[in-house]
């Protein structure tokens, strides 16, 4: 018994430390850090594809590197 | 700490598998990705391109042309079968006499291979040999040409797909239906719901996360269906069913466009994911995580 009350200790004390703290930004759902990662990500790759296709012709790829990074930045911080 | 000792040592063998077979093939082929690389070419040595892979591809026609189209099968391949699965699903929940022989029928088609469903309708679909259309032609004057007509061609894929996926479905939605107690449906008879408040209130919010699984699976699965549309169309005519993974497959193999066929297998996989994101985010995390700010 005192081995298994160990391990549902070990356990909680996982889920704690593996657990990341959610809350509510900008974005329309409650998320965690690794959410606002990914959707920065999307958004990354989907605006450097978007401004291939219909603005490369008339301003740099390098200032949608900027703005998708910076997009992602605030999305990690503020989402 | 001693049990997360424990836990990353049971893990271990996973994680290798999933690095070796998964995290870096798909980190391989990322790195292609940014090159040029055709091996049988006139250069065969990869030379690094930048972004010029991912340049291309937004002004391929053939390529963004056959994304349409496999959204397109994979919106109705999937739909007909989460609506056809449940309905089977719950006809597999009632007694029945010969229920346990249909069960079995029905999930016959599970453990045929893909290149050999695709063999088979198109032995059945061949004009003036396959039972379908013959019979299309005898029964209602129809005649079905899939080597010439476009719809049918597409129709026919999406068709071949639902019978052979639909047996999936319904074991998933089955094992999911047997599992949900009793009482909440006694409760709402009490309360005086009909059939269909019950399936509305009752059924579908407790077996969401069972549909959600199935159509993560079956979507990502319709996306990059390759085998048995090669073999019963090989993409065509023309290109009306040269889904994305057939075009990737043309890509790769016949032309040896290595690194622009691996910069579409990377689109491919990130539509695929931000469709199955979205889904989830759709159907349950803005249900079920979105609190008061």
């Amino acid at each position: 018994m005192k081995h298994a009350a160990d391990l549902d200790q070990a356990d909680e004390e996982a889920g704690t430390l593996a657990a990341t703290p959610e809350r509510t930004g900008f974005l329309p759902i409650v998320t965690n850090w690794f959410d606002r990662v990914f959707i920065g990500i999307y958004l990354f790759v989907a605006l450097e594809l978007l401004w291939m296709r219909f603005l490369e012709q008339a301003i740099p790829l390098t200032v949608c590197h900027v703005l998708a990074l910076a997009l992602g930045a605030l999305i990690v911080w503020r989402g | 700490m001693r049990s997360n000792r424990v836990g990353w040592l049971l893990l271990a063998p996973t994680i290798l598998i999933l690095a070796v077979f998964g995290i870096v093939p798909f980190l391989y082929v990322l790195y292609v990705a940014f090159h040029q690389w055709n091996p049988f070419g006139a250069n065969p040595n990869m030379i690094y391109n930048g972004a010029d892979n991912f340049r291309r591809l937004v002004f391929d026609a053939e390529f963004l042309t056959s994304v349409w189209f496999t959204l397109k099968f994979a919106f109705f391949a999937v739909a007909s079968e989460v609506a056809l699965g449940y309905l089977l699903a719950q006809l597999f929940m009632k007694d029945s006499p010969g229920k346990g022989f249909f069960r079995t029928i029905h999930t016959l088609p599970l453990i045929v291979a893909p290149i050999v469903v695709g063999s088979v309708w198109r032995l059945m679909t061949t004009p003036s040999i396959g039972i379908i259309p013959y019979l299309l032609n005898d029964w209602f004057g129809y005649d079905l040409n899939i080597g010439r007509d476009a719809t049918s061609a597409f129709v026919i894929t999406v068709i071949m797909d639902i019978w052979h996926w639909t047996p999936l479905v319904t074991l998933t939605l089955l094992a999911a239906l047997v599992s949900l107690p009793k009482e909440p449906f006694e409760q709402a008879q009490i309360d005086g719901a009909n059939r269909w408040q019950i399936f509305w209130h009752v059924t579908l919010p407790m077996i969401r996360p069972a549909i959600l699984a199935t159509v993560f699976i079956r979507l990502m699965d319709a996306l990059r269906t390759v085998d048995e549309v090669w073999m019963l169309t090989g993409g065509g005519p023309g290109a009306a069913t040269r889904y994305v993974g057939l075009h990737i497959w043309k890509l790769v193999f016949p032309k040896t466009d290595y690194g622009y066929g691996s910069a579409i297998s990377v689109i491919v996989l990130y539509l695929t994911l931000v469709m199955c994101w979205l889904l989830y985010v759709g159907l349950v995390a803005r249900r079920d995580r979105k609190r008061p700010s």
